[in-house]
């Protein structure tokens, strides 16, 4: 009887366990490797969650991409690309999973959108060899350069590249230029201060002041009261529109603005900051790694039809330029693997050696900084443009700024 | 001397704007003795609607805050239709989780609903700044200010003297009590969330249109549990007191121990001045000593 | 205790009614499912593998903050904090000091654990809401710190983590970590189901049903509450240790307030106070993310969403289910289970 009922339970359990185990075979079972005519290249998109107000263009923006090129331009040397994206919720942990279901359905390389997402997936991708970039970037990503790579550059070289400029262009004292930062506490306000501990003797500026908010924050009169008292010439913040909003209107509270120069990194420079800002945002500087809608450059025709197609709503929205940006970039990557290599020995290695490494001065259909490939160093795209709120407009006031290469594995206090 | 000036009014005019959001926990855990971890959620949604009715729809202000306003009763009522009443007499335990299940879901709808992460109000108040000796403040955190004492002193005297007020205080110390002399206690906790929601509103509104709306004034609610901690959870006086506490405590903390310590040690300020508040008056300062009995 | 047997069994010792697995049944379907847990490599790929490495670890966090919380009655809304302080003494042992895994691993639980006490200590003087608020102050001032602490923590830049390795057997591919967090998982996992059954473990649940009470007959509050601390926190240690090894990279964004409700939601899901609950809890809403992380891109190229769907239905979804929960099922999926093992134990004679 209990030998019955021992057997009978043992199948039910087994019969339960194939029954369950089935899905996740067939959902699992190890991807073969790219074959014939297509080559897979896999996508990590923070479509929805928490940054979806990003990730949601930028989704947009490669998918549209990648539709062009396998629909007008007939893939890659006459190749389909077969794009394999899963959301990431920006949620760092199911980054982790779904780069290792990238890396089991036989892709190429990869790419993400940001670089929290990046940092979550980058060890595992490291570990395996297998070569990705990121659209937007931080220090360590790139440092010490493994095999993750950078689109754009990140909010330390932003700050390089301003400075840069700043010298050059706005500066009309004598002595070095005061400084004072104020970063948002978070990687995107900290690659600042990274930055400018590795670089602002050598570029001649003198950093008076750190202070950090967060992105909740009310007031910021507290901090700027104390900026205020060391007289900078100059204060810079790294931050997102809405504290950096908030930073201007209490530096005009104030009276410090207008007087000394405000500037910002790449995250802050959006409309939002002028409709937060309202006037009290007039005259402020910032960098952006991309041109604008309806620039002038080749790329822009084609972008603006797809946008206009199938995303109307994206339209003007520069984070879409930011992936058709990375679309063109894999694609590019893709022809000089299959140009150097052959379809057949596509590998993940022989990307990364033949593809990413050989990219050599390609313009991006002008979208951005031209991509090149530096050994030692892996950011792609390494160019800023300087911009100004002027009556209530975000306009172009440089070229291309080309932001320095810090290395920052020499230094002793970066993380390792 | 005149840095301290400003890093003064600066933490108490800040202050004041907690103590508002404080003061719609208070109001719930004074008539129900449920804690509220949906405050922020509350204050965002709130937020996020009133720029749909003026900004959105376009609505004039003396239509658009009724709108707000009948917005904010409809959905007290429905919290607490659907998500508290089932669970009444429930552990503690029980309603500060389902509350938490609220925040999850409203967070959802807003994103649902206004899929963009910051917008901008229209301003309400004069942009002109008002000069305190050699300190400066902006006139929104000063009005701020103004209308979070007159809410506390309309509470304060409809608990004291209005007799819904009176009825509500009676079913957060007992509910048993109150129902047996013949009064619904759910109409009183239906009511008590249709008014904490129309203070969550108000907050929102004045938060939003120094700020502009984001989807970190769900994290004002956080900054609004430190006050309670430390003026008590039971007491409108300790919110509206220990708002300017903390705030002054982040103003002046940030002003002076920053040099000393590491950047942005004003964030964390509340959170240890709670755990120390804990130890030294676990009600808080004006809360009430509860006596246990088995 | 005999309602729990079949028909028929009886104990006969003190040891045969204190064991975890009573009948041949019991240790049949133990053997069956060790075997099938064991082989899984097999015929996984990387993808479930990962997400069942994932659901791991999580298992582990979640056994703490229920012993903490669903025994005990000590609510925590700062886990992740916690699992933060394991997280990050790993990584810092075994990256800047090259010290062995297992000693960063276990040091992660201890680091963890005293934190937890530290933080613990307001227990002695509040309880319910006012120990939840302290919790999250736990939180924020622990990520302060790391993000803060330079020269340790790598700060905000991060730091990195070499893959755990035990003896020179280095676990790097999925199927090798797999066995390794199986194991740790499995340890307390049978741990937890046997504290449960200790003079302290029926401290926590006399303290958690009514701690005036408890005091009263003799037991010492502070003495219990904070040991409850030490070990849900040395849980959360642990599963931080780990957590670390497998991304390899961590930054003080892996561990946020969101991450610690979420634990909340697992136990409460699965059902606290129980030992099968958390485990229950952490499967069905790890399921339920990859879930919708796999349906969206679909949902996506059939039907023109709206812009806000997917963002917006992802927490709209687990709000309603811990609300849901909650009212209808407020023992969690545990008590289902409790009540399904009953069924099959008098099947087909249910009555």
């Amino acid at each position: 009887m209990n030998l019955k009922k021992i057997l009978k339970i043992a199948v039910a359990a087994c019969l339960a366990f194939i029954v369950t185990t089935i899905p996740l075979l067939s959902a699992g079972c190890a991807g073969e490797p790219s074959n014939g005519d297509k080559v897979k290249v896999g996508f990590s998109i923070c479509y929805t969650g928490v940054a979806a107000e990003k990730g949601r263009p930028m989704g947009d923006g490669i998918l549209d991409c990648m539709k062009y090129v396998n629909e007008e331009l007939n893939g890659v040397d006459g190749h389909q690309i077969e794009v394999i994206w899963r959301d990431n919720q920006y949620d760092a942990a199911k980054a982790g999973t779904i780069i290792s279901e990238l890396m089991n359905k036989g892709c190429l390389f990869f790419t993400t959108n940001s670089s929290k997402m990046m940092g979550a997936s980058m060890e595992i991708a490291n570990r395996a060899e297998f070569a990705g970039f990121s659209v937007f970037s931080a220090p360590a990503l790139t440092h010490p350069p493994q095999h993750i790579y950078g689109q754009m550059p990140d909010y330390g070289d932003d700050w390089a590249a301003f400075v840069r400029y700043y010298v050059d262009n706005i500066w009309q004292g004598s002595g070095k230029p005061k400084m004072a930062l104020h970063l948002l506490n978070n990687p995107t306000g900290y690659g600042v201060r990274d930055a400018a501990r590795a670089l602002a003797d050598e570029m001649g500026i003198d950093i008076v002041a750190i202070e950090e908010h967060s992105a909740t924050t009310i007031s910021e009169t507290e901090s700027l009261t104390r900026i205020k008292s060391l007289n900078p010439d100059i204060l810079y913040i790294s931050s997102t529109p809405q504290p950096t909003s908030i930073i201007i209107k209490n530096a005009v509270e104030l009276g410090m603005y207008p007087g000394i120069t405000i500037a910002c990194g790449h995250a802050s420079l959006t409309s939002a900051l002028i409709d937060l800002g309202g006037a009290s945002a007039e005259g402020v500087y910032g960098v952006f790694p991309t041109v604008n809608w309806d620039d002038d450059v080749p790329a822009m025709a084609k972008m603006t039809e797809y946008c206009q197609n199938y995303h109307p709503d994206d339209y003007g929205n520069m984070d879409y330029i930011t992936t058709w940006a990375e679309g063109l970039i894999v694609a590019e990557i893709l022809r000089l693997s299959i140009e150097n290599v052959g379809i057949d020995a596509l590998t993940p290695q022989a990307v990364e050696e033949y593809g990413f490494k050989k990219l050599d001065n390609f313009d991006v259909g002008g979208l951005h900084g031209a991509v090149n490939y530096n050994p030692g160093d892996n950011r792609l795209s390494k160019s800023v443009r300087v911009f100004q709120i002027q009556n209530g407009e975000i306009m172009p006031i440089s070229g291309w700024v080309e932001a320095p290469l810090i290395k920052y594995e020499d230094f002793e206090w970066f993380g390792k | 001397m005149t840095e301290l000036l400003q890093f003064v009014i600066t933490g108490v005019t800040v202050g004041m704007v907690y103590s508002l959001i404080a003061l719609g926990f208070v109001l719930i855990w004074k008539s129900s003795g449920v804690a509220n971890l949906a405050l922020g959620q509350l204050v965002l949604i709130s937020s996020w609607f009133t720029y749909g009715m003026l900004v959105q729809v376009g609505l004039p202000l003396w239509l658009g805050f009724p709108a707000v306003i009948l917005f904010a009763l409809a959905l007290g009522w429905i919290i607490e239709k659907f998500a508290l009443r089932p669970l009444i007499a429930q552990p503690i335990l029980s309603l500060i989780t389902v509350t938490l299940g609220v925040a999850f879901f409203i967070e959802g709808a807003t994103s649902f609903i206004w899929p963009k992460s910051v917008a901008a109000l229209p301003r309400f108040f004069p942009q002109a700044t008002v000069h305190i000796g050699t300190a400066v403040v902006s006139q929104e955190y000063l009005w701020a200010a103004v209308i979070s004492f007159i809410l506390f002193v309309l509470l304060s005297l409809y608990f004291k003297y209005h007799r819904m007020g009176i009825v509500m205080r009676a079913a957060a110390d007992d509910q048993l009590a109150v129902q047996a002399c013949g009064i619904p206690v759910t109409k009183i906790f239906s009511m008590a969330w249709m008014l904490a929601c129309i203070l969550a509103a108000i907050g929102g509104i004045l938060m939003s249109s120094i700020g502009g709306i984001t989807f970190g004034l769900t994290e004002t609610g956080l900054k609004a549990f430190s006050v309670v901690i430390l003026g008590g959870l039971d007491s409108f006086l300790g919110a509206i007191v220990a708002g300017p506490i903390i705030g002054l405590a982040e103003s002046l903390g940030g002003g002076y121990l920053t040099p000393l310590t590491w950047p942005g040690v004003r964030e964390i300020i509340p959170y240890i001045t709670i755990i120390i508040v804990m130890f030294l008056k676990p009600y808080g300062l004006f809360g009430e000593a509860r006596i246990e009995r088995i | 205790m005999n309602v729990d047997l079949p028909a028929g069994t009886r104990n006969y010792t003190y040891a045969q009614d204190m064991a975890i697995f009573r009948t041949r049944t019991h240790w049949g379907l133990f053997l069956g499912l060790l075997a099938a847990m064991l082989t899984m490599p097999l015929y996984l790929g990387n993808y479930w593998l990962s997400v069942a490495n994932l659901i791991g670890i999580t298992i582990i966090a979640a056994t703490g903050l229920n012993i903490l919380t669903g025994y005990c009655g000590q609510l925590s809304i700062g886990h992740a904090g916690f699992i933060a302080v394991g997280a990050y003494t790993s990584a810092i042992l075994t990256n800047r000091f090259e010290l062995p895994f297992l000693v960063g691993l276990i040091c992660a639980g201890i680091a963890a654990g005293a934190i937890g006490i530290i933080f613990g200590l307001p227990s002695m003087r509040v309880k319910g809401f006012y120990l939840a608020i302290s919790t999250i102050a736990a939180q924020f001032i622990i990520i302060w710190v790391i993000n803060h602490w330079n020269s340790m923590t790598g700060g905000f830049t991060g730091i990195r983590v070499p893959p755990a390795s035990i003896g020179g057997v280095s676990f790097v591919s999925q199927a090798s970590q797999f066995y390794l967090i199986v194991a740790t998982t499995a340890m307390s996992v049978f741990f937890a189901r046997n504290l449960a059954r200790t003079k302290a473990g029926r401290a926590f649940i006399a303290i958690r049903d009514n701690d005036l009470a408890a005091e009263v007959m003799g037991i010492n509050l502070f003495r219990y509450k904070l040991t409850a601390f030490f070990i849900g926190c040395f849980l959360a240690g642990i599963a931080g240790s780990l957590l670390a090894h497998r991304i390899g990279y961590i930054n003080a964004e892996n561990f946020t307030l969101m991450g610690s409700i979420l634990y909340i939601a697992m136990i409460i899901i699965g059902g606290a106070g129980t030992t099968i609950g958390p485990i229950f809890g952490v499967i069905f809403i790890q399921m339920l993310q990859q879930g919708i992380t796999l349906i969206s891109p679909t949902l996506e190229s059939i039907f023109a969403l709206p812009a806000g769907f997917t963002a917006g239905i992802g927490p709209m979804v687990l709000g309603l289910i811990i609300v849901l929960f909650l009212i209808l099922e407020p023992r969690g999926l545990a008590h289902r289970w409790t009540l399904f093992k009953t069924s099959c134990r008098l099947w087909p004679f249910s009555y």
